[in-house]
């Protein structure tokens, strides 16, 4: 099968060598910028793309890659499912709850599977997480803490600075603990947040959540791209006879540069594993194009995602809960 | 010779209390008042003092200043009595379980002409005064968010029954986060979230266990508090005081608890923290026997437990309305 790749910031580069991994060939790289297409493009002898709308039609793609900015991926969604082709697209699924069932209508009505990277579904220590939580190992579980983030993502000019276009960190961040919470405990049932959202004097975004389940679970979540540096995942779990818990600064690998292209050193952590998490969530997506299994994360668990964010949005503007 | 006396033993903090007053120079512990006489006649054998049966007798006696550590209901009226008997009072947090019972105790104490103190020793922590100082000097400016958490085992018992406790560990764990800040921010709290419920203890109580509060504070500053008694028994410590500051020039954190040896011991199965930082009850204690010898109200004083007091009723209200309340 030929994958086209739309998007080649981070993540649509990450995804072409998954893709490739899995043993597909990447055929299409498209990018609003001509030089970001033809690099991504060039250790696969891909065609490079200026407009996505090429290289979705073409006729030799099976597989439509979204990894361009949120508020875009409703429109290439859309564009791929008329166009027959099978969907991956990133997180947040879309900019709004609108455009996410527009989109779940699309692929529904063309008959092709669409699906979205709520990577941390997939990570080993979250796997771990939940294994714990589901062998009785603490208990009955009552309350759950998450904790993601480090530095303001993008350069100056990044769309993740604008937060009518990503949302800050809360809708582009969060979100990944916002569904793995849904995931494991069940539906929420009402939803807290503060946010900063701030612009000046220094661009900087910090959301904190308390979420109650309605399984009564209650949930603290802390989203930050306030640091100065670095990013550090934390989660703990408690219950009736024990907790778990994880950080990963806490990790195998570390290594501090006594200099570094940009500006100060930091330690960065490191966590090797044999099979990467964005690489399992490619073999779930294409077992399930195959026909072989279906997917642990669905269009719908996505949407149900961008809906809780959105919620704690609200509530930040209202400074009240939002029920969901 | 300032003389000090105690009064009930049911809150195991008045353990480090009795250490720290027989460990200071001029002060001397004369006597101990419990409503348990067991407890209280063990404790005076622990702690070399007498040991007074009847309560009136006790506060006749030749005191400067008292310490409750009482069950939380039960400090009004003892705070009343000693009060009226004109004696200097240092009262175990939560002051009071509500906020017409705290009014009630300030009131008394100001009208006796007395000096009120309530025991928030983590203000004489050194690792939470180095991040006040941090905070002072300018360099982090200008603070937006705040994360803490007071996470704590069960302590069961009688803080486990709501009529003498008043509440769970949303009324035992609140107090402290909020104390700290109105401290080190020198501001209000404005609004309060919270969510709190049993999450743990089902089978053995019926008090809440956490809570977890979003709260706002003069000039918008956003905090997220976590009150909880979720640490498991085999945790390798009592708890933590936590927080995070997210400031203008950076991002600051403090975890006032963690000056430790880790042991691991194979009679106990499993591993433990040893604390070897400075004990904070020894800075709260020398400033409420400064305060009686000077006359004076204790640096933290009954209206920092009022106002405390208030944003945990504030939290409580939250929880059953489901909305953020003004404090
Ligand atoms: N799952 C994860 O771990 C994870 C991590 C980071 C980002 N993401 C998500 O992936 C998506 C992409 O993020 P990123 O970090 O790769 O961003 P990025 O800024 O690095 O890359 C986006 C790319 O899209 C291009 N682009 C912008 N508008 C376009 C348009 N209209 N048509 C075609 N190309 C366009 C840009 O030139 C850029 O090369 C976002 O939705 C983001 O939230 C997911």
């Amino acid at each position: 099968m030929n994958v086209a790749i739309i998007g080649c910031g981070g993540m649509g580069r990450l995804h072409a060598e998954m893709a490739a991994n899995c043993g597909l060939r990447v055929v299409a790289c498209a990018d609003a910028v001509r030089k970001a297409a033809m690099s991504a493009a060039a250790p696969y002898r891909a065609k490079a793309f200026e407009n996505p709308m090429g290289a979705i039609k073409s006729k030799e793609v099976d597989i439509v890659v979204i990894t361009t900015p949120t508020p875009t991926h409703e429109k290439y969604v859309l564009a791929a499912a008329k166009a027959g082709k099978h969907i991956f697209c990133e997180k947040p699924f879309g900019r709004s709850s609108l455009e996410c069932k527009r989109s779940i209508a699309a692929a529904k009505k063309a008959d092709v599977k669409l699906f979205v990277g709520h990577v941390v579904r997939y990570f080993h220590e979250f796997e771990a997480i939940k294994a714990q939580i589901e062998s009785g190992a603490i208990g009955e579980a009552g309350w759950v803490k998450l904790y993601r983030g480090g530095i303001y993502p993008g350069n100056a000019k990044s769309w993740f600075r604008d937060y009518a276009q990503s949302g800050g960190v809360t809708f582009d961040c969060m979100i990944h603990d916002l569904d793995w919470v849904r995931y494991v405990f069940g539906e929420p049932k009402r939803i807290f947040c503060q946010a900063l959202l701030r612009k000046t004097p220094t661009q900087l975004d910090y959301s904190q959540v308390t979420m109650r389940m309605k399984n009564d679970v209650i949930a603290t979540i802390i989203g930050t791209w306030a640091h100065p540096s670095g990013f550090r995942v934390k989660v703990e779990a408690c219950g009736s006879k024990g907790m778990v818990q994880f950080d990963s600064s806490d990790a195998p690998v570390s290594g501090e540069a006594r200099k570094t292209a940009s500006g100060p050193t930091m330690i960065v952590p490191m966590s090797p594993v044999a099979v990467s998490p964005y690489q399992r969530e490619w073999e779930d997506f294409l077992g399930w194009v195959e026909g072989r299994s279906v997917p642990r994360v669905t269009a719908q668990d996505a949407l149900r995602a961008v809906q809780m964010a959105e919620a704690a949005l609200q509530s930040a503007e209202k400074r009240q809960p939002v029920k969901l | 010779m300032t003389k000090i006396g105690i009064m009930s033993f049911a809150h195991m903090h008045a353990h480090s209390y009795a250490e720290c007053l027989n460990r200071l120079p001029g002060v001397e512990l004369v006597a101990i008042w419990d409503d348990d006489a067991k407890r209280g006649r063990k404790m005076a054998k622990e702690f070399g003092a007498p040991f007074v049966k009847d309560r009136d007798k006790f506060l006749a006696r030749e005191l400067d200043g008292v310490i409750i550590t009482a069950e939380n209901v039960k400090h009004r009226a003892l705070v009343e009595a000693a009060a009226a008997a004109g004696l200097w009072i240092l009262c175990e947090k939560p002051l009071a379980t509500t906020v017409k019972d705290a009014k009630a105790m300030v009131k008394a104490c100001k009208k006796a002409k007395i000096g009120l103190g309530t025991a928030f020793p983590c203000r004489y922590s050194l690792p939470l005064m180095t991040a006040k100082d941090m905070l002072d000097s300018g360099a982090y400016g200008e603070v937006y968010s705040v994360a803490c958490t007071n996470h704590g085992q069960s302590p069961g018992g009688w803080f486990a029954d709501e009529a003498l406790s008043g509440g769970g560990a949303t009324m035992d764990h609140t107090v402290h986060g909020v104390d700290l800040l109105r401290w080190m921010l020198g501001k209000e709290f404005t609004q309060v979230y919270c969510e709190l419920g049993n999450q743990f203890h089902k089978e053995t109580m019926k008090t809440d266990d956490l809570g977890s509060m979003n709260m706002e504070m003069e000039g918008g500053i956003q905090v997220s508090h976590i009150a909880s008694w979720s640490r498991p028994q085999s945790f390798p410590t009592w708890g933590d005081v936590t927080m995070e500051f997210i400031c203008e020039n950076g991002v600051l954190n403090v975890d006032a608890f963690n000056q430790k040896v880790i042991v691991y011991n194979d009679k106990t199965k499993h591993a433990g923290w040893a604390a070897w930082g400075d004990n904070p009850d020894l800075g709260l204690i020398l400033d409420f026997v400064s305060a009686v010898r000077d006359k004076r109200d204790p640096v933290i004083s009954g209206i920092d437990g009022l106002r405390a007091t208030e944003v945990t009723a504030a939290a409580y209200k939250s929880s059953k309305t489901k909305k953020a309340v003004k404090v």
